[in-house]
């Protein structure tokens, strides 16, 4: 990849071009003309990411409200998001591998389709990502909320929104001035949450099956046909909005050929295994109507009547610590999507300035904290997961895209470590269902999402039509 | 000829005394300029930002070392992890020696501390190398228990360097803690050269030694890295280091 690149990107209306240099990769660092760029990620750590981002959601916010459209077979609705998912972590995986730089999806997509789609996917990723990041937020103020209770103090459902603004300004703070190392804390997060989930599960598992405790109610698997089961899927996508955000630290990742497509590959199959069995598990205590009723935090009275009040203080503190753990991986993406198209001149050079005080991108997690305090203090659950899943599924299916256009032409500089196996049935399977999920879901989100990329288009057409990003590394 | 790196935190104003690079003349030099970012921020951000600055303040510590007659170089890395870096160059570049600054004048007299588990042949042929001609006296330092195989151990270390001209006084400890000896005796010399230590629960806790004498003494230490680790990472090929070291 150190070959000639074009010698100009073009430039944007402020006349600034895209900042491209040569680089050499090795599996310990990037090399550039004058410096180098330590890779210090390991597996583990990529896993940390992709599941930590994910389990939040999956877990903790939606049993209850996907019980409630699909009944007993919002498990099938959870395993076809994971088989959606992993048809683009696979694509994803090896665009990954060929070009291991920060900004994940939109970096492929910007270099394998153009300027267009790539403005278009990555200011909708920004977006994206802030959708997803108020509604974990908005998940954390319930299960905030819900740990008053469990200690005797009960404040009511009016300060589900209060306590996610004021920790979502907190993250935001924290991620300015915190120079601590929270890479580590976030391992442990995600560890304590496994060991807290395999437990509970295995435990609830063994009592739905009828092999201790009680037998269970049995009620009819879909009670409400078919077409819930996939509006469901398109619903709970956002669970497993994470493993592409392994992407977006894919420059820092060492041993980016191994260990890029086994943290986004892993990831995912680790997450979708554990959502099924909560469903599964979840479904099994409580009929669909009283899950509904319990809403966002339903895994707490599924923890009550396996565990008793043990069981509910294990999934609200488990609650709490996915939630954060989701929101805060979040802004974090959030941050370097908003650096690499600035770094693309697609925005202002300004928006990926580092502070001299902290050392850390205060602009763009300004960027990212701002719209996520706006919307999370419109609490619309459903609504923020959909618009997060949409705008994510766009990139998800262009990512298929790029894929199948890079390796129809094969340029010089394209190496992948990592080749897709089953191509080209995998990426095209890939792209035709994130496509499809789009189409179930409400119509409100489509068009919001609709209109957050028709914006984001005319941001291109305005601000950087003259950059020319493809093939451009 | 060995190798020396010398890590600076290059944008935080630390500086390099006029001592040390005196003292690593006769060595090669490789100053190794690193910037700690924290997670939040991508490496490469960074670089845009503050390349430029960092690599003008790097080519001015270079030409102090002798970039100008060849004898020393330097990198410039962005990272998270700084222990990575150092490790990483330093395998890269073959530097025997890394270096912890510390403020020094003109340098007279060396302590070189012995440890049993250290390769102490090494140590004494680096020491020799460094001083060469000069009038630079060395005190050989030995913590142990064992007071008879102490002495005999630094009467095998003394001889080379003695035959070669240099002032050599030994020093035997069998005070306790040994650590707390070896700063005491560090407060007498300019500047310090021991060997870089297997990890163990007591490095986990307490921190390397090396930086420990570093920051309880005001001189440079020299640490001798090991050679086991070299030699793993010869056979394992530069690819295998990922996993033992995940964050």
């Amino acid at each position: 990849m150190g070959d000639a690149s074009p010698p100009t990107g073009g430039t944007n209306v402020e006349g600034e071009t895209p900042r491209i240099e040569p680089t050499v990769e090795t599996e310990e660092a990037t090399i550039t003309d004058e410096a180098e760029l330590e890779r210090t990620l390991g597996l583990s750590g990529g896993l940390a990411i992709g599941i930590g981002t994910m389990i939040g959601a999956g877990i903790f916010v939606f049993p209850g409200l996907a019980a409630g459209n699909a009944g007993p077979a919002a498990a099938a609705s959870f395993a076809i998001g994971a088989v959606v998912a992993l048809l683009v972590a696979l694509p994803t995986s090896e665009l990954a591998t060929a070009m291991p730089k920060s900004g994940g999806g939109y970096y492929f997509i910007s270099r394998g389709l153009g300027t267009l789609a790539g403005t278009v996917v990555g200011l909708s990723l920004w977006f994206g990502l802030v959708f997803a990041t108020a509604f974990y937020l908005v998940g954390f103020g319930y299960y905030a909320v819900d740990t008053l209770a469990e200690l005797g103090i009960t404040v009511g459902e009016g300060l589900v929104i209060p306590t996610a603004l004021l920790f979502g300004a907190g993250f935001t703070v924290l991620n300015v001035t915190g120079t601590e190392n929270a890479a580590k804390l976030q391992n442990g997060v995600v560890a304590l949450l496994l060991s807290i989930l395999v437990a509970f599960l295995a435990y609830g598992g063994l009592d739905a099956a009828g092999l201790i405790g009680d037998p269970a109610a049995p009620e009819q698997f879909a009670p409400f046909g078919a077409v819930p089961v996939f509006s469901t899927a398109a619903l709970v996508f956002t669970s497993y909005l994470g493993f592409a955000q392994v992407a977006t630290v894919a420059g820092e990742m060492k041993s980016p050929g191994r260990n890029l497509p086994l943290a986004m590959v892993g990831s995912v199959v680790i997450v979708g295994v554990l959502y099924v069995v909560t469903v599964f598990v979840a479904t099994s205590a409580f009929g669909s109507d009283r899950l509904t009723e319990l809403g966002e935090t339903a895994m707490v009275e599924v923890g009550r009547h396996y565990l008793g009040t043990a069981g509910a203080v294990a999934i609200v503190f488990g609650g709490l610590l996915a939630t954060m753990s989701s929101a805060n991986a979040s802004v974090l993406s959030t941050s370097r999507a908003i650096y690499a198209v600035s770094r693309d001149a697609l925005l202002p050079a300004g928006a990926s300035r580092i502070n001299l005080r902290y050392g850390t991108p205060h602009v763009a997690l300004g960027l990212a904290g701002g719209p996520i305090l706006v919307l999370t203090a419109t609490g619309r659950v459903e609504l923020l997961a959909e618009v997060a899943s949409f705008l994510h599924l766009i990139m998800y299916g262009l990512i298929c895209v790029a894929l199948l256009a890079l390796r129809r032409d094969e340029p010089d500089w394209y190496d992948p470590e990592f080749r897709v196996p089953g191509y080209p049935a995998v990426p095209v399977l890939g792209a035709i269902c994130s496509f499809a999920l789009i189409g179930f879901m409400q119509r409100a989100s489509q068009l919001v999402g609709v209109g957050i990329m028709l914006l984001t288009a005319g941001w291109y057409f305005y601000y950087a039509g003259d950059v020319e990003l493809r093939g451009n590394l | 000829m060995t190798r020396t790196l010398v890590p600076v935190a290059i944008l935080e104003g630390e500086s390099v005394p006029a001592g040390l690079a005196e003292l690593l003349e006769p060595t090669d030099v490789t100053v190794l300029g690193y910037h700690v970012l924290p997670e939040q921020t991508p490496p490469d951000q960074a670089r845009l930002q503050y390349e430029d600055r960092a690599t003008d303040a790097l080519e001015d510590l270079a030409r102090e070392f002798g970039a100008e007659e060849g004898t020393a170089d330097y990198r410039l890395v962005f990272t998270h992890d700084a222990e990575q870096t150092i490790e990483r160059v330093a395998a890269d570049t073959g530097a025997g020696v890394y270096a912890i600054t510390g403020a020094t004048g003109p340098i007279d007299r060396l302590l070189v501390t012995l440890t049993s588990d250290v390769a102490v042949e090494r140590i004494v042929s680096f020491v020799a190398e460094l001083i060469g001609d000069r009038e630079i006296g060395v005190t050989l330092f030995l913590a142990t228990d064992d007071e008879s195989a102490g002495r005999e151990l630094l009467e095998t270390a003394a001889g080379p360097l003695s035959e070669r001209g240099i002032d050599v006084r030994t020093q035997l400890s069998l005070e306790e803690p040994p650590l707390e000896a070896l700063i005491d005796a560090a407060a007498d010399h300019d500047a310090v050269v021991m060997g870089e230590q297997a990890p163990s629960l007591r490095t986990l806790v307490f921190g390397e030694a090396a930086e420990r004498v570093a920051a309880e003494s005001f001189g440079p230490v020299l640490v001798v890295r090991r050679l086991e680790g070299e030699d793993e990472r010869e056979a394992a090929g530069s690819s295998s280091l990922s996993d033992g070291r995940d964050e």
